[in-house]
């Protein structure tokens, strides 16, 4: 594979690129879905192939050619030339300058105690069929469990000498229950919703979800929602679990500090920030207590490697310091623009797929204290538990979400069971309320596979450390009426 | 339709190196070019050249499935070695509702020669000519080719294939302080006009400076095809499909035969229709039916695949919906959704309406709650007020919390125009789809909160 992207760099410098990068990518997938107690999907996937990114005269060009072999690597070195050069001569264009990065050479693989690609699917079966029945009630009409396993190759050279290669390995695993009763339908998930979480981590990560030992509490939880009362509306204090708060991080903090859509470039898919290059140092987003921290050397983060898609060494940086915004995750390009930095976050869907500024593992650092502690310092709130549907505006500021689950709080005690919870806000207003941050103890790491961006539409997969934060003055209920 | 049959050749050669009682392979082959831009800038131009095969193996009523992308004879050895490893992995499938028959698809258009022989220069040409035509904006968005093929071929003697082709432009005119869209997608590129669209998307732009806000609650609507198009999608992939009627999580769940919407409401999911992004048959081979999902308001039924047919018993048949079989999880999907046209102009509409908002496109809904069809999001590129059945000033982007049925059971009118809208994201393999709708005015459209104004 190196030598493949080597004499794809080869071509594409001798075909005019003054710039050029080749990843040569094979992933190999398994998924096995049940759902009421039969199989509903055992399926292995794999995919392998080679992409060459160059620079002519300052424009990109990308092309990729499934082929793992001379003829494909230097087909798509040709026309990454070609479709570059195509753009390469309009007028009035801004040349792209690359900040400086070491030409690195290194190697690096997932440390897992088990790959776990290599664990029997009958294996993987037999986890999801036990877990389900698990989940078992009268009220619960479905049933699903999910466990996915992967494991990808990637080998990256430069026309800077940049000569790399990496082997990843992820797992991860989830359980739904849905019950439905006289029109009434209530979700309950675990350890996370929509398809569960997943680590960079061998087999053993799997086993540790326990799935067996919280599918009854899963299903019970369920049926309870088909009687609870729905959350009210109102302006009130919302306790968010660290589940939740991943994707309060995610969306509200992850994706407004990317560079690419901070300067716009973003704009006609996921949209852009409301954060300005400017904003470096000075804005403030958030309490004292808001603390976030881009890493992409966490153990078991999807978003861990040694070097990112553009031959990058990893790092960890402060995004959020006391609540004032301290960095961007960046490109070699957008770092460039900025006059900061070289990069460090770019990532590649695939082989097929150009790298894009992309959350590696961004974490809500952790506060003080335990989740009983937040809870006896809230008179009158709601505990909300689990994401169930969100949405968020271009710019990253006006979002709604709703959760599978909630709890009424009372005089610093959990109460009655909430149904159809829902809180909305606006970004630096929201992380504003946070006023509470339970400890180390409670810091949880989630990884998730379904975050989406670019044209043509890239996956990611992310990881995002949390524990469960008290937000003040937060607008809740919001329906329809 | 033109092909040279290797596609047909490959999913033949794939089912035939399965060890099973039953196998199929589907062949997805795609060529395509994606000239992006940004600021009016090249930004990720992307060439793609791949195949894939998905291959299901049934080894004494056990399934298992393998998807590879080396088709060569050893890539596909391997293959049929990993799906029969699948299958001997699970228990026997009593929802496995056998591989289609041979049977005759319909022929449909779909396939374009001058759009399947565009060259990346072709593209890149478009991109700029979209971008030379809003010269007093940054640009953002992309234009789009590709030509892509669909193969399936079984042990049971079905083999069917389908070229097809696509294009689409999408642009974005922004400032600081405005932002405009417009999109245009069809399955010939001379049917497309790249400069058109951003000329569209700039005049909406120099609308929306200096944007107000407006009082959350329930208000009279005009949502341009845009718009009406992502509302109806995300109601569609919630609701419309067999998988969760069966299982009450939709909508439609126990309703069927009701009269549900407004009667000038009538819904068809129609994958012949030439005018739209037409397909012979869905990715299980099953030929491609007209299905009459709501007519004059009347909740008549929804789209079916194999499984669900055959969960659903006596009197229910695929109507050629089904994906392949490692997403048989997501149930059959109504790709092709078409809401009849109505019988009033832009004009009228906005008569109709009287006071409300005008809105042009939506941003990153939510289902909240299918089982109420009731979904959130944001309006984004142009949101205007309508005064006096006029449209008027430009409004900050709004949140909606809004029920689809609700919306449509308070219909004020629908545009004669219907419009093709590009509903692909073109994650994974290229597969065009669309839907075909009018602009509607409707008198429930649910506002939760302001947002950010127009503009980068």
């Amino acid at each position: 594979m190196r030598d493949l992207c080597g004499q794809a760099i080869d071509v594409a410098t001798a075909s005019g690129a003054g710039y050029a990068d080749s990843r040569a990518v094979t992933r190999r997938v398994q998924h096995v879905a049940t759902k009421n107690g039969e199989v509903e999907s055992v399926s292995e996937s794999e995919t392998e192939g080679i992409g060459v990114r160059v620079l002519v005269d300052g424009a990109w060009g990308f092309a990729c050619d499934r082929r793992l072999s001379a003829e494909g690597a230097r087909e798509a070195a040709e026309r990454a030339v070609a479709f570059a050069r195509a753009s390469a001569g309009r007028a009035g264009r801004r040349r792209v300058e690359l900040a400086p990065a070491p030409a690195e050479k290194g190697e690096y693989r997932t440390p897992a105690k088990r790959d776990p690609v290599d664990v029997p699917l009958s294996e993987k079966v037999e986890l999801c069929l036990r877990a389900e029945a698990g989940m078992k009630h009268e009220d619960v009409k479905i049933t699903e469990a999910t466990v996915r396993a992967q494991r990808e190759e990637r080998a990256f050279r430069s026309s800077e000498g940049a000569d790399l290669f990496q082997e990843f390995v992820e797992c991860g695993a989830g359980i739904d229950a849905l019950a439905i009763r006289e029109g009434r339908v209530q979700l309950r998930s675990y350890p996370s919703a929509h398809g569960g979480s997943s680590a960079q981590a061998g087999w053993e990560y799997v086993e540790g979800l326990d799935l067996e030992a919280e599918a009854p509490r899963v299903g019970e939880e369920a049926a309870a929602l088909l009687r609870a009362d729905p959350c009210p509306s109102g302006v009130t204090t919302v306790v968010l679990d660290s589940e939740q708060m991943v994707l309060q991080v995610h969306e509200s903090v992850g994706h407004p500090t990317e560079l690419d859509r901070v300067y716009g470039t973003e704009a006609a898919y996921a949209g852009t920030s409301f954060l300005k290059p400017g904003d470096l140092g000075s804005l403030r987003y958030g309490s004292e207590l808001m603390n976030v921290t881009a890493d992409s050397t966490t153990p078991g983060g999807l978003g861990t490697f040694a070097y990112d898609d553009e031959g990058v060494p990893a790092g960890r940086q402060p995004v959020v310091e006391a609540g004032v915004l301290r960095g961007f995750l960046s490109s070699r390009e957008t770092a460039a623009l900025i006059g900061a930095g070289h990069g460090g976050s770019m990532r590649a869907d695939g082989w097929s797929r150009m790298p894009l500024v992309r959350m590696t593992n961004l974490h809500l650092e952790p506060g003080e204290g335990s989740f009983d502690d937040l809870l006896a310092d809230v008179d009158d709130g709601i505990f909300m538990c689990t994401n169930k549907s969100w949405s968020i505006d271009d710019k990253r500021l006006n979002f709604q979400f709703g959760t599978q689950i909630a709890w009424e709080v009372k005089h610093g005690k959990k109460g009655r069971m909430l149904r159809d919870a829902t809180y909305t806000g606006v970004t630096p207003v929201f992380w504003g309320g946070l006023d509470g941050l339970a400890g180390a103890e409670g810091w949880q790491l989630y990884g998730l596979t379904n975050c989406g961006k670019g044209q043509p539409g890239q996956h990611a997969h992310v990881s995002h450390g949390t524990a469960a934060g008290r937000f003040r003055n937060v607008q809740v209920g919001v329906r329809d009426v | 339709m033109t092909s040279d049959g290797r596609a047909l050749e490959l999913a033949d050669r794939a089912w035939r190196a399965a060890e099973a009682d039953e196998a199929d392979a589907v062949v997805h082959v795609e060529q395509s070019g994606f000239a992006r831009f940004a600021a009016s800038e090249v930004h990720q131009p992307t060439l793609i050249r791949d195949e894939t095969v998905t291959l299901r193996v049934v080894r004494d009523g056990r399934v298992g499935c393998a998807v590879t992308n080396r088709t060569h004879d050893e890539g596909l050895r391997e293959a049929a070695r990993r799906a029969a490893e699948a299958a001997d992995s699970a228990p026997p499938d009593p929802g496995y509702a056998g591989l289609q028959p041979p049977s005759e698809v319909p022929g449909v258009a779909g396939y374009d020669e001058a759009t399947a022989s565009l060259t990346p220069e072709e593209q890149a040409a478009s991109a700029a000519q979209a971008i030379e035509a809003a010269p007093d904006y940054g640009l953002y968005g992309y234009f789009t080719s590709g030509v892509t093929e669909t193969a399936i071929a079984s042990s049971t003697g079905h083999s069917v294939s389908q070229q097809m082709t696509d294009a689409s432009a999408l642009a974005i005119a922004a400032s600081g302080d405005s932002s405009g869209y417009a999109e245009a997608t069809s399955w010939k590129t001379g049917e497309l006009d790249p400069a058109a669209v951003a000329l569209e998307a700039a005049e909406k732009a120099a609308r929306t400076r200096g944007a107000g806000e407006i009082e959350a609650g329930t208000h009279a609507a005009i949502l341009e095809p845009y718009a009406f198009s992502e509302l109806l999608w995300y109601f569609g992939f919630s609701s419309l499909g067999a998988l969760p009627l069966l299982e009450g999580r939709s909508y439609l769940s126990g309703r069927l035969g009701e009269r549900l919407f407004d009667e000038r409401f009538t819904l068809i999911d129609d994958g012949l229709d030439p005018t739209g992004l037409p397909k012979a048959f869905d990715l299980e081979g099953v030929p491609k039916q007209r299905v009459t999902i709501v007519e004059d308001g009347v909740a008549k039924d929804v789209v079916w695949d194999r499984r669900t047919a055959k969960r659903a018993g006596e009197g229910h048949v695929s109507t050629g919906h089904g994906l392949t079989a490692p997403a048989q999880g997501f149930g059959p999907l109504p790709l092709n959704l078409c809401v009849m046209g109505g019988d009033a102009s832009p004009d009228e509409l906005a008569e109709r309406v009287g006071d409300g908002i005008y809105v042009t496109r939506l941003h990153y809904l939510g289902v909240v709650d299918p089982r109420e069809g009731l979904i959130t999001g944001m309006t984004r590129d142009g949101t205007f007020r309508i005064e006096g059945g006029k449209v008027t000033k430009p409004l900050v982007n709004l949140r909606f919390t809004t029920s689809f049925p609700k919306l449509i059971e308070g219909l004020l009118g629908l545009s004669e125009e219907v419009v093709l809208v590009n509903r692909s994201d073109f994650y994974d393999e290229r597969y065009p789809f669309g839907t075909k709708v009018p602009a509607v005015a409707t008198s429930a459209f649910t506002i939760v909160g302001t947002g950010s104004a127009p503009g980068l």
